[in-house]
């Protein structure tokens, strides 16, 4: 894992020494090799739930999870470069840019192996450092306002999420803070300590999975970042943030009476994040931002699931894995989307369809896709969610939730067809239409789709590893 | 003598709560990084060298120095030292006050016997502070003011837990939350230069 870390981190600063922005490319792909390199050593070597380092194991969730970045890391990558081309940016800037996404895809990756609770904060302040970086990249007022607003929300969102692992760290043998130590012994804590040490962390680390309370900093920081740093930021950060709650969630399963009222916290928050993300679809005017309370709604979803517990847990897993590869294929066709228009205004862009008809039924298929249409892979999760949720009689959830999804449904599904088919209100830049990487981000929509249709057995058994609590 | 430290950060708490000037901000938060200092060498049980040092370098050298100094060059730079004029400070005390008040409330039916109920109680009416004067002030200088001060109440928090992390985590946590003090420091000295503004209020250009 040090080797890892090292090497990750003198390519990620890399890119700062070099001259020319190939040079930059050729450093990324690089970068791009040891995060594929360092997974199959893992396997080669079954280094699977080693202790590393002894604060970092690559347990099943880490790998995963690993996994998953580096698929969307490298469509990032080649994204990014075709993106800051077009945006015509100096030569300091795209190195500096390369060296912020690197920095950023090794502090998750940190996040994701970290087998210590104080460690796992520790990373997760890193991503916020690195994040401010790459949110300030476009350097115009929003960005700087944005910027501003992500690291001061997230500092003191995370100081808070600090004192809740103190009120844990009470229940510790000798400040022992690793998951498993801390779960073997949590069952003798303080239950009204652990309750308030659920409540920070979970309010801590909602900035990160992007849902209610703090969300609205990840909706800015998606806003102002260039899109394919947003698809990043909103899949693999996010992610980190959902693995950060997801082991506290474990290692909670060991004080049962403390559990039954953290799950129902979840739902509580489940639910404010579907409802703030059904509210803001209808009102937002911007693309990233549309997608990104997109991303708010399907992290309440998740944390619905997590809360009803059972099937609806697996489900979550599956929901979030799925999620990510659609998500980021939706940012990278924005990013492409902003190119031809030189705007991102919902009310003033459409005729897409005629523009850039790949493009456009990508987007199209992704949006059918991440409202759960069959054969839509997060229509197998939701199914899985509603059933549970029936199974525990827990009705007012059921209705809410449905009517708050009907209400997603329409604004997102309007908006689409506003964009495929309505007339268009902006100048058009024609030259930038480039259907090479609109057929290249569709093939994360298509991922996908075969997840809907086809669950892998190394998947299911994955999955059903991470909820055996 | 831990107790009279505990009484003059307290004294500090309230005194932010009616400061009208940034350079005296500053200098408070200096005071409490130096009561910090004595706080934790009065509850050193043993003089071990390594922790020790680190003692010296979170609380003497970051808190009551590096910060303080980062705090005073953004002053100098935004030529800005006083809280908007609209801020009342009788508000302030009071709300300060109730902050106090409420500490204590919670801290007495909270804290159990494996916490030590006075720096409990200190540690939570400075996270409050914080976050008091984060929502009622309109600078935005105040609130990096405000985050710094709840830093220092999750530095108090610790001590009343009485948690001893590994030094490697201890140096992690401590790295990682001086680099976000001074990104905060460098973004709030460009937004004085971009925006020409260091008000919240003028933070409302991304809207839905």
């Amino acid at each position: 894992m040090l080797t890892y870390i090292i090497v990750s981190l003198l390519l990620a600063v890399a890119p700062l020494v070099v001259r020319t922005e190939r040079a930059s490319n050729v450093i990324s792909a690089l970068f791009f090799l040891v995060q594929v390199a360092a997974i199959a050593l893992v396997f080669i070597f079954k280094l699977q739930d080693s202790v590393m380092l002894s604060v970092f194991r690559a347990d099943t969730m880490a790998l995963l999870f690993h996994i998953l970045m580096t698929v969307v890391l490298g469509f990032t990558l080649v994204h990014s470069s075709s993106y800051l081309r077009a945006e015509g940016v100096s030569a300091r800037s795209y190195k500096a840019y390369y060296t912020l996404l690197m920095l950023l895809a090794v502090a998750i990756t940190c996040v994701y192996y970290s087998d210590n609770v104080a460690m796992t904060w520790v990373f997760l302040e890193a991503t916020t450092i690195c994040s401010a970086g790459i949110i300030y990249h476009r350097e115009f007022k929003q960005s700087l306002e944005a910027t501003w607003k992500y690291i001061f929300v997230c500092s003191t969102g995370i100081a808070m999420a600090y004192l809740g692992i103190l009120l844990l760290s009470t229940v510790a043998e000798h400040g022992a803070l690793d998951y498993a130590a801390l779960k073997s012994v949590i069952a003798n804590g303080n239950p009204l300590y652990l309750k308030v040490a659920f409540l920070l962390i979970v309010v801590g680390y909602s900035c990160k999975m992007e849902i209610f309370p703090l969300y609205t900093v990840g909706v800015d920081a998606n806003y102002a970042a260039p899109a394919p740093a947003s698809a990043f930021i909103s899949t693999a950060l996010v992610n980190a943030g959902f693995v950060s709650i997801m082991r506290i969630y474990t290692l909670y399963s060991g004080a049962i009476e403390v559990f039954e009222w953290a799950r129902h916290v979840l739902i509580l928050i489940g639910v404010l994040s579907l409802a703030v993300g059904a509210m803001f679809l209808r009102r937002t005017n911007n693309y990233k931002r549309f997608l990104s309370y997109s991303t708010v709604e399907n992290m309440g979803i998740v944390a619905i699931g997590m809360g009803i517990g059972g099937v609806a847990l697996w489900a979550a897993v599956f929901h979030v894995v799925c999620h990510t590869l659609v998500k980021s294929s939706m940012f990278f066709q924005v990013g492409i989307m902003h190119h031809i228009y030189d705007s991102d205004s919902i009310n003033r862009l459409g005729n897409y369809m005629n523009i850039n008809r790949v493009g456009a039924i990508g987007f199209i298929v992704g949006t059918l896709v991440l409202l759960a249409f069959p054969p839509s892979p997060l229509f197998v999760s939701e199914v899985m969610i509603f059933s549970e949720i029936v199974s525990v009689g827990s009705w007012w959830l059921l209705v809410t939730m449905l009517v708050l999804m009907c209400v997603v449904i329409y604004a997102i599904w309007s908006r689409t067809l506003r964009l495929g088919y309505h007339s268009n209100q902006d100048e058009l830049h024609l030259s930038a239409v480039n259907r090479r990487l609109s057929y290249f981000a569709a093939i994360l929509v298509v991922l996908a789709i075969v997840l809907g249709v086809w669950q892998p057995e190394i998947l299911k058994s994955a999955i059903d590893e991470i909820v055996n609590l | 003598m831990v107790l009279s430290f505990i009484i003059l950060y307290v004294l500090t708490l309230i005194y932010l709560s009616i400061a009208d000037r940034f350079s005296n901000h500053t200098t408070i938060i200096a005071i409490q990084g130096l009561l910090l200092f004595g706080i934790a060498m009065a509850r050193l049980h043993e003089y071990h060298p390594v922790e020790l040092s680190f003692i010296i370098v979170e609380t003497l050298v970051f808190k009551a120095i590096v910060i303080p100094a980062i705090l005073l060059r953004v002053i100098k730079k935004t030529k800005i030292n006083r809280i908007h004029s609209s801020s009342t400070q009788f508000g302030a005390l009071v709300m300060s006050i109730l902050a106090l008040i409420a500490s204590c409330t919670i801290t007495y039916y909270m804290a159990d016997n494996r916490t030590d109920m006075i720096f409990f109680g200190v540690a939570l009416y400075a996270l409050l502070s914080g976050l008091i004067l984060i929502v009622l002030r309109k600078r935005i200088f105040a609130h990096l003011v405000g985050f710094l001060v709840i830093e220092n109440g999750v530095f108090l928090f610790s001590m009343a837990i009485g948690v001893e992390l590994p030094m490697l985590i201890n140096l992690a946590i401590m790295l990682d939350i001086l680099i976000s003090i001074l990104i905060l420091g460098m973004f709030l000295r460009r937004m004085d230069d971009d925006m020409h503004t260091d008000e919240s209020d003028a933070l409302t250009s991304i809207k839905d």
